[in-house]
């Protein structure tokens, strides 16, 4: 019971926090320069994203030459070709490769 | 755009099988009970921290500790609600409650790249990825509670949602200050990497918006 209320918990704390900008500013004017500033977030909460998510156990970015190699390659593929499937072909195609080897 | 959805969402799904596999596991090994640990899967809706709260739970941690990491690992969807707003203005009000539910970090990703999309366009690819990923998701999870990780870990199909973020951000960059955004924003996460329950990508993000704007204000528009 416990356990199923601290999911209920986290659930409505994921929801309000998924939806508190879009609810809140729903019917207000935002300035033009707060909707500027929104440009910003999804080129930098994702790339710091990318970083986190390399995070290991023990709480340092462990990074190989793969990786490295393939989010390279994921990068170059979405700004030559703009498609998602490039992207994902590119760089898992570079990452298992260099797996081999590395 | 229904089947613009479904093939920018496949590599996704396919890269969260093994994740979700995993978040079964934890959940049979945490001991709190199958179907209890499973409604994580539609009530919260998040898999680092559906992860992080049954793990925690069942290392008999203190109930209140388990559910503040869990809601630190999703503070970063403030900013996503926040990023998208702008678009969701122009919805209506039922969408605007429900879309935000299904708000993933794959979700947003995908969805970013349309927020200038016409309104019906947006929805409707929103909707359609969205409804993918919560079948998907919710199977898979039960799936993991029943069989365990069955896909090899040495394939890490999981690699996908790096790379395809990644792509993403290049993908979004149009001028400038928004690669300074980029940049700024993976080496501060890279100084922060630290911080307890990857929390230094909060403050990436952060340090990452603020440069951009500083970049634009430089720019001279």
């Amino acid at each position: 019971m416990t356990a199923f209320l601290a999911i209920l918990v986290v659930g409505v704390g994921t929801y309000l926090s998924r939806s508190i900008f879009i609810l809140a500013l729903a019917d207000r004017t935002i300035p033009e320069r707060v909707v500027r500033a929104l440009e910003f977030v999804g080129p930098a909460v994702l790339s710091a994203l990318v970083v986190a998510l390399m995070i290991d156990d023990s709480g340092t970015v462990a990074i190989g030459v793969p990786e490295a190699a393939a989010l390279v390659a994921g990068g170059l593929a979405g700004w030559k070709w703009r498609n998602l499937i490039y992207v994902v072909a590119a760089g898992m195609t570079v990452f298992w490769v260099m797996r081999v080897w590395f | 755009m229904r089947r613009r959805a479904f093939i920018d969402a496949m590599p996704l799904i396919v890269s969260a099988i093994p994740f979700a596999l995993v978040v079964g596991l934890a959940i049979t090994e945490s001991g709190i009970g199958s179907l209890i640990g499973w409604t994580g899967a539609p009530l919260i809706f998040a898999g680092a921290a559906h992860l992080t709260l049954v793990t925690l739970l069942g290392t008999g941690t203190a109930v209140v500790a388990a559910v503040s990491a869990a809601l630190v690992i999703n503070a970063r969807h403030m900013m996503y609600s926040a990023a998208l707003a702008p678009t969701f203005q122009k919805q209506p009000r039922w969408f605007r409650w429900l879309g935000p539910y299904a708000l993933l970090d794959q979700m947003f990703a995908i969805v970013i790249l349309r927020k200038d999309d016409e309104p019906d366009d947006f929805r409707s690819y929103y909707l359609t990825a969205a409804a993918i990923f919560f079948i998907f998701w919710n199977i898979m999870v039960a799936l993991g509670l029943l069989v365990g990780p069955v896909v090899p870990e040495t394939w890490q199909l999981g690699f996908v949602v790096p790379v395809m973020f990644v792509g993403i951000v290049v993908m979004s960059i149009d001028r400038y200050p928004k690669a300074v955004a980029a940049v700024v924003g993976a080496a501060t996460s890279y100084l922060f990497a630290g911080l307890p329950n990857r929390s230094g990508l909060l403050v990436g993000a952060l340090v990452g918006i603020i440069a951009g704007v500083l970049a634009d204000r430089g720019s001279g528009r």
